[in-house]
């Protein structure tokens, strides 16, 4: 601000800072789990949107960057109204000619399985423009120190490369995917700015090569050497017994765990190969990742990543446990209290129960399909939290360079962008 | 009021929304609001309360928080420390998490509890949405569902369709579809299905099993069986049934975001039972058609009272359909003592012994559906 003073001749030495990305631990995110939990229950689910923007706020000013918050302004009636109008734009319209479909050509038709498969394409060339809207709409929401990101440029071109990539994995066995991966990157962050400064995405995907050349042959062994055990298990048996006899039903229960057992082993190696190729591509992307003078430096692993998601899924099941306990001993007091409640005239004690469970039923599974997302914000705060825990921001910004940014911020993000904002945050 | 909260100073830092720059400023709680010192000479900065927003709704965990102005836009106001933040929640008690939440939640608690007392109110009043739809289906859209229903029933499975027995069929409907009054044509299939029992199907359809009529002792069973389904038909149970099912599978598919689940039309009429209201109401209409057209409601009742108590059969029956009708009401024997209380006029038998006979054997020729040739 004050170099005006000194004329626009003087050039003057980098004057950036370095800013320290660190993540603040949020407290009181299983409060708000349960708060948000009853909120949503209780408005037969609506209120799943200022759920999901409560949550957002707290995740973002968990993260710091010199000790300052980010902040999230986006709200809870915005994603309401992106999703009316996905409803009415997208999802309605869908509904009603696969409906449609089925009623004048009939189940299973030729027809109306080309036109569902013509849906599905839609649909699928829709992903990659949902994904792009989404992003934008979170950077236009997302601002630190009064300054808002953006995300320029159009999601057409995402969207085709997004579609294109879809259907090349299969044909090139999945080789494409470090390519593909990298340029769907880039092409998102070249376009992200924070107010007036734009970042930059450099490198290439050589580096995740090699990775991913561990991970596919890795996958190839792993199937090879599981199933060549499986069949050493099976031949064992018959070897011992001889051609054409069935073994004992303690001996098949035996082999057969043991089957199982070989075959989880090899699930579980391959989550830790996957986790560990995810880890090499966050850290490549990060640092890819250039804003003014600075890049990031990630130090993800897939240890790491790996523990974050089998605990988050413990505590989720966890969750989902606590509520249908509750629920189980809600629905025990409804069968013991209401016989009592009614006049013995009217029903027997059994066609009461039948038409209190017929009442109570659809309300306990409502809750009890919600129970698995009880506890989704603390999982969401630990996923967000492990990520910044490991990426740095290394070099300097000069931060009084940063301008505003110009882009009209209720322009774009709107509609389309939050009913696809579909992922984890 | 809160004077104790006043004239509190606090350090933070100030940005202008212009850059990402930030300076250090002294701030201080005031009855007008925050004040924010300025550069030099230029005034201060008042904040008031009632225009303030923080980053993320004021909770007792709060250590820190990040204050804007509605009127300066970009500008934002960093203040650490937990002493801030509690004495914000008191001056501005509509930025905590509690109050952010309640203001979000209440009108949507209120169209929930409007939500709920509607359904309750429809429930009590008897009123079916899914019954007004049906009636309000054009007759092309019922003959429509019905062709694709019977059609998912008979895949896999032979239609009968033996000249003579056609021809015995045909006299029984024509018989009992001149009794409604109605003016609708039914139409009815035999279908070689071991399975005793019956479905109405939308747009005026009946789909018999052969099971039931090798079950059935006599023409008045079956036609009892058939004016039980043409009184379904004529209540439009089917298409309410259909709309019903098709409502929730439309409402599961939304909220699921898959697809699918409405492809086999005719597997969802096999699980429909109807309520006993309805059950009800086809008696009813077979009590009715068959007295005007002169065939004894005695075979009905025997079949019904015979399907009812053999253990044997009542599992071969199945779910939906006529299945649905005999399962475990508990009013079974009410229901039958109105159909033999109904009696008493004259009448004659349902079809000649030769026509019973040829009826029977319906399915001696049968047209075996392009599926089935394959499969079986
Ligand atoms: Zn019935």
């Amino acid at each position: 601000m004050q170099t005006s003073a000194t004329g626009p001749a003087v050039h003057h030495p980098p004057r950036g800072e370095r800013l320290d990305l660190t993540w603040l631990k949020p407290i009181g995110m299983i409060g708000l789990s349960v708060s948000n939990f009853i909120y949503r229950i209780l408005t037969l689910g609506i209120y799943d949107f200022w759920a999901r923007t409560e949550v957002r706020k707290r995740l973002w000013s968990a993260i710091r960057l010199n000790g300052e918050p980010l902040a999230y302004t986006g709200t809870g009636k915005e994603l309401f109204l992106g999703f009316l109008i996905v409803f009415g734009v997208v999802l309605l319209p869908i509904l009603i000619v696969s409906v449609a479909a089925i009623l004048i050509f009939g189940p299973n038709s030729l027809t109306a399985n080309l036109i569902q498969a013509a849906i599905y394409i839609a649909v699928f060339m829709l992903v990659g423009v949902a994904i792009y809207r989404a992003q934008r709409y979170r950077l236009l929401r997302t601002n630190w120190r009064g300054i808002r990101g953006n995300l320029q440029g159009s999601s057409t071109p995402y969207a085709m490369t997004y579609f294109l990539t879809l259907f090349l994995i299969p044909l090139t066995l999945g080789w494409i995917v470090p390519w593909r991966a990298t340029k769907l990157q880039s092409m998102i962050t070249n376009n992200v700015r924070f107010g007036s400064m734009p970042f930059a995405f450099r490198g290439n995907s050589g580096l995740l090569y090699g990775p991913y050349a561990v991970l596919w042959f890795g996958i190839l062994v792993l199937f090879i050497v599981a199933s060549a055990i499986s069949g050493m298990v099976i031949g064992s048996i018959q070897g011992d017994l001889g051609p054409g006899l069935e073994p004992p039903d303690d001996v098949k229960q035996l082999y057969g765990l043991t089957i199982l057992g070989v075959f989880a082993l090899a699930y579980l190696f391959y989550l830790f190969m996957s986790a560990w190729y995810r880890a090499r591509t966050i850290n490549h992307f990060a640092q890819c990742t250039h804003f003014d003078s600075a890049s990031f430096n990630g130090t993800a692993t897939g240890i790491g990543l790996l523990w974050i998601d089998i605990t988050n899924l413990a505590i989720l099941i966890a969750g989902s446990l606590v509520v249908v306990a509750l629920l189980s001993a809600i629905a025990a007091l409804i069968f013991m209290i209401v016989p009592a409640l009614v006049p013995a005239t009217a029903m027997s004690p059994a066609e009461i129960q039948a038409y209190a469970a017929a009442m109570a039923a659809p309300v306990l599974v409502f809750i009890g399909a919600l129970s698995f997302t009880l506890l989704l914000p603390v999982t969401q705060a630990r996923s967000m939290g492990y990520l910044i825990d490991h990426l740095a921001l290394e070099g300097s910004v000069d931060v009084n360079k940063i301008a505003q940014s110009t882009a009209d911020p209720m322009a774009t993000g709107e509609g389309l962008a939050q009913a696809f904002d579909i992922d984890a945050f | 009021m809160h004077s104790d909260l006043f004239h509190q100073r606090f350090e933070a830092r100030y940005t202008d929304g212009r850059t990402a720059g930030s300076r250090d400023v002294m701030v201080e709680l005031t009855e007008r609001g925050i004040l924010i010192p300025q550069d030099g000479s230029a005034a201060p900065l008042i904040w008031p309360f009632g225009a303030l927003a923080t980053a993320e709704p004021l909770t007792d965990h709060a250590i820190d928080a990040l204050v804007t102005y509605s009127y300066q836009p970009g500008a934002t106001l960093f203040v650490p420390g937990p002493r801030f933040a509690r004495a914000l929640a008191t001056l501005a008690p509509q930025l905590t998490a509690s109050a952010e939440r309640w203001r979000a939640a209440s009108p949507w608690l209120w169209g929930a509890a409007a939500t709920v007392a509607i359904g309750v109110f429809v429930w009590l009043a008897g009123l079916s949405p899914a019954h007004t739809i049906a009636n309000m289906l054009p007759d092309k859209a019922r003959t429509a569902m019905g062709r694709q229903v019977v059609k998912s029933m008979t895949d896999g499975r032979a239609v009968c369709r033996d000249d003579a027995g056609l021809k015995a069929l045909e006299k029984l409907t024509g018989r009992l579809v001149a009794a409604t009054h109605d003016g609708k044509a039914f139409n009815v299939v035999v279908i070689d299905w071991g399975l005793v029992n019956a479905f109405a199907t939308p747009g005026e359809n009946v789909v018999l099993t052969s099971g039931l009529l090798d079950a059935a002792n006599g023409p008045d069973e079956v036609a009892g069986v058939l004016a039980h389904e043409m009184g379904h038909g004529l209540e439009l149970h089917p298409e309410t049934g259909l709309v019903r099912a098709m409502g929730l599978a439309a409402a599961t598919e939304l909220l699921m975001g898959g697809s699918g689940t409405l492809s086999n039309l005719g597997i969802v009429l096999l699980q429909l039972s109807y309520s006993r209201d309805a059950e009800g109401e086809a008696d009813d209409h077979a009590i009715a058609i068959l007295r005007d057209a002169r065939i004894s409601s005695k075979g009905f009742a025997r079949f019904f009272e015979r399907m009812s108590k053999t253990d044997g059969s009542a599992k071969r029956l199945g779910k939906g359909g006529l299945g649905g009708m005999l399962s475990s009401h508990p009013d079974t024997d009410e229901r039958l003592a109105k159909v033999l209380r109904s009696g008493g006029y004259a009448a004659t038998p349902a079809l000649s012994e030769r026509e019973w006979a040829a009826l029977k054997s319906i399915c001696r020729t049968s047209l075996p559906s392009a599926k089935a040739g394959h499969s079986e």
